[in-house]
C-alpha cells in the first residue's frame, strides 16, 4: 500500500482498467510476434488508489528480485507471465521510476556484455590468470 | 590532456554496471516523459559518449542551486548525474582555490575548446562595470564573457541566472541581469527556479549528452518537458479548484481539508515547473503539499510581482467576483487542460521516438 499524503490521492479514476486492457493489447502482440513494450507508470495520472487497484488486479507470479545498484530496485513478474513490475528507488526510498515491461525478460536483469567481459577478466585474475577486460572481447553478447 | 574516456569505461573502471546506467536512462526518461523503450537507447548512446566537461561558474547567488543537485544522503539513482559530467571547475565544490583554481578553468576551456559546457548560477551584477561581484581580480561579467567565448552551450540554473532572480528585485543596486542579457550567439538553456528541480537539471545535461543537441526549449529557453505544464496543471488540489473549493486563511477548515490555495496568493496557475510531480526532499512534498501556495519562483521577475499573498486576481477585480467565475469555469478548463497535457505529452513522445536515430 502506498503512502498517501492527501485525501485527493485516495480517489480512483478508473485508469487501472485503462492500463490493465493496454497490458492485455501489448502481451498479445508480445505472444504472436515477441515485440517487447514498456509502460511508465509515473507518466500517468494516476492515483495512489488507482496504482493500488493496478497492483492488486495484477497479482503476483512466480519471480520476484531485488536489485541493489545506485539504490534499491525490485521487480516481480504479474500472475501474467511475461507482464513485470519493475519499481526503482531514489533517494530517501521514494519511488523513482516504476513501470510496467511486456517481455520474456525484464531489461535490466540480463547482464550487459560488457559486464560479462569485465567480470571474466576479474574471474581470471582472482583464479591467477593475466587477463585484463581489454582482451575479454563481447561475442554472443555483443 | 588525452582525449576523455567514455561514459562506459569510466563506469567500468569505477565498478559501475551498465543496469545502473540502464536504471538511470529509464529515471530520466520518465522524468522528460520520453517514450519508456527509449530508455535503453539512452544508455547503449550514454555508454558511447565522452563525458562532458562542465565549468561551473556561480555569480551573484546563494548556493542553493549547487546544493539543489548535490543534495543526497546516500548513494542513489540521482548521484549518477556525477559520472555523466566531468566538473572541471567550480568554486564551491572543487579542492584547489586561489591561481591553482583558475588554472583549471582556464586548462579546461583550452583543452575542450569548442565543446565544454559553462553551468551559470546567480546573476550578473553589471553596474558601475560590474563591480560588486568579483573574484580572482575579474568581475563575473568578465570571467562570464571570457568563459562563455569558445563554449558549446550555456546552462543557467536557477532564476538568478535565468531571469535576473532575486538580485534583479527591485531596486536591483548591482544592476543585475540574466546571463542571456550579455551572453549573445550561444545556444542558451534557461533551467529557472530557486532553486530549480535537482532532475530537471540532470535530466537536460543528460538530454545533451546522449542526442548531441539541445531539448526543445519553450519561449523563455525552458526546456518543455520540465516546464511544459504550470503547476496548477498538475495538482492535485486542482479538483478543490474546478469545484469552487478555497481555502480563505492558512487555519480554517478549507485549509485544513486540503483545498484549493488561490485566494491565499498561489501562483500556480501562471508558474510553469515540474514541483507538482517530481516534488522535492527526496519526492516528500512539495509547497502547495506542505500548505503554502506557489510563489512562482520560476517566472520572471516574482520577487516583484506585489505580494506572495495576494491572490493572481485582486488587481483586477474583486477577488470573490473573479474567483467565483474562475471556480464555474474550473470545470470546463480542467477537462481541456487535461486534453491539452495529453496532446503535449503525445507530441513529446512522437518527437522523442525519432531522436535516437537523429
Amino acid at each position: 500500500m502506498r503512502a498517501r499524503s492527501n485525501d485527493m490521492a485516495a480517489i480512483p479514476t478508473g485508469l487501472a482498467g485503462g492500463v490493465l486492457q493496454e497490458i492485455a493489447g501489448r502481451l498479445a502482440d508480445l505472444a504472436r510476434t515477441g515485440e517487447s513494450a514498456a509502460i511508465d507508470l509515473r507518466s500517468l495520472p494516476m492515483t495512489s488508489t488507482d496504482l493500488d487497484e493496478l497492483e492488486h488486479r495484477l497479482g503476483r507470479g512466480e519471480v520476484a528480485a531485488r536489485l541493489t545498484l545506485a539504490g534499491a530496485s525490485e521487480l516481480w513478474e504479474t500472475r501474467y507471465s511475461g507482464v513485470w513490475w519493475v519499481r526503482h528507488y531514489g533517494a530517501g526510498g521514494r519511488i523513482a521510476a516504476e513501470r510496467i515491461e511486456i517481455a520474456a525478460v525484464p531489461e535490466i536483469l540480463v547482464a550487459h556484455a560488457a559486464d560479462i567481459a569485465a567480470a571474466a577478466a576479474r574471474a581470471r585474475c582472482d583464479l591467477g590468470g593475466d587477463a585484463s577486460v581489454t582482451d575479454m572481447e563481447p561475442g554472443i553478447h555483443g | 590532456m588525452g582525449e576523455r574516456e567514455t561514459i562506459g569505461e569510466l563506469l567500468l573502471a569505477r565498478g559501475i554496471s551498465r543496469r545502473a546506467l540502464l536504471k538511470y536512462a529509464t529515471y530520466l526518461a520518465s522524468t522528460m516523459a520520453l517514450p519508456p523503450m527509449a530508455s535503453s537507447v539512452m544508455a547503449e548512446a550514454l555508454a558511447k559518449a565522452r563525458r562532458q566537461s562542465v565549468i561551473w561558474l556561480s555569480l551573484q547567488e546563494c548556493t542553493g542551486c549547487t546544493e539543489s543537485l548535490t543534495r543526497s544522503f546516500s548513494p542513489t539513482i540521482e548521484d549518477m548525474i556525477f559520472n555523466l559530467i566531468s566538473l572541471d571547475y567550480h568554486e564551491t565544490l572543487q579542492a584547489v582555490s586561489g591561481a591553482a583554481a583558475e588554472q583549471a578553468r582556464l586548462a579546461a576551456m583550452h583543452d575542450n575548446k569548442g565543446k565544454y559546457v559553462v553551468v551559470v548560477d546567480g546573476s550578473v551584477s553589471t553596474r558601475d562595470g560590474g563591480v560588486y561581484a568579483a573574484s580572482a581580480g575579474k568581475t563575473n561579467l568578465q570571467m562570464l564573457q571570457e568563459t562563455a567565448q569558445d563554449a558549446l552551450a550555456l546552462i543557467c540554473v536557477g532564476t538568478c541566472a535565468a531571469f535576473g532572480g532575486v538580485p534583479h528585485a527591485r531596486p536591483n543596486p548591482t544592476g543585475a541581469v540574466p546571463v542571456s542579457d550579455v551572453i549573445g550567439g550561444k545556444p542558451l538553456i534557461n533551467i529557472s527556479g530557486c532553486p530549480p528541480i535537482a532532475e530537471a537539471m540532470a535530466g537536460t545535461i543528460a538530454y545533451l549528452i546522449t542526442f548531441n543537441r539541445l531539448p526543445d526549449l519553450d519561449h523563455l529557453n525552458r526546456p518543455k518537458a520540465y516546464f511544459g505544464d504550470s503547476i496548477h496543471d498538475r495538482c492535485y488540489r486542482r479538483p478543490f479548484y474546478d469545484k469552487g473549493l478555497f481555502a480563505k486563511s492558512f487555519d480554517d477548515e478549507g485549509a485544513r481539508k486540503g483545498w484549493c490555495l488561490f485566494e491565499l496568493g498561489c501562483k500556480g496557475p501562471v508558474t510553469h515547473n515540474a514541483c507538482a510531480t517530481l516534488k522535492w526532499n527526496g519526492g516528500v512534498s512539495f509547497p502547495i503539499e506542505s500548505g503554502h501556495g506557489c510563489l512562482g519562483c520560476s517566472e520572471p521577475n516574482f520577487w516583484d510581482q506585489g505580494g506572495f499573498y495576494r491572490p493572481l486576481s485582486a488587481t483586477t477585480a474583486n477577488p470573490a467576483a473573479v474567483i467565483g467565475g474562475a471556480a464555474a469555469a474550473g470545470v470546463a478548463v480542467g477537462v481541456t487542460s487535461a486534453l491539452l497535457a495529453r496532446r503535449r505529452k503525445q507530441q513529446a513522445a512522437q518527437q522523442a521516438a525519432k531522436e535516437p536515430q537523429a
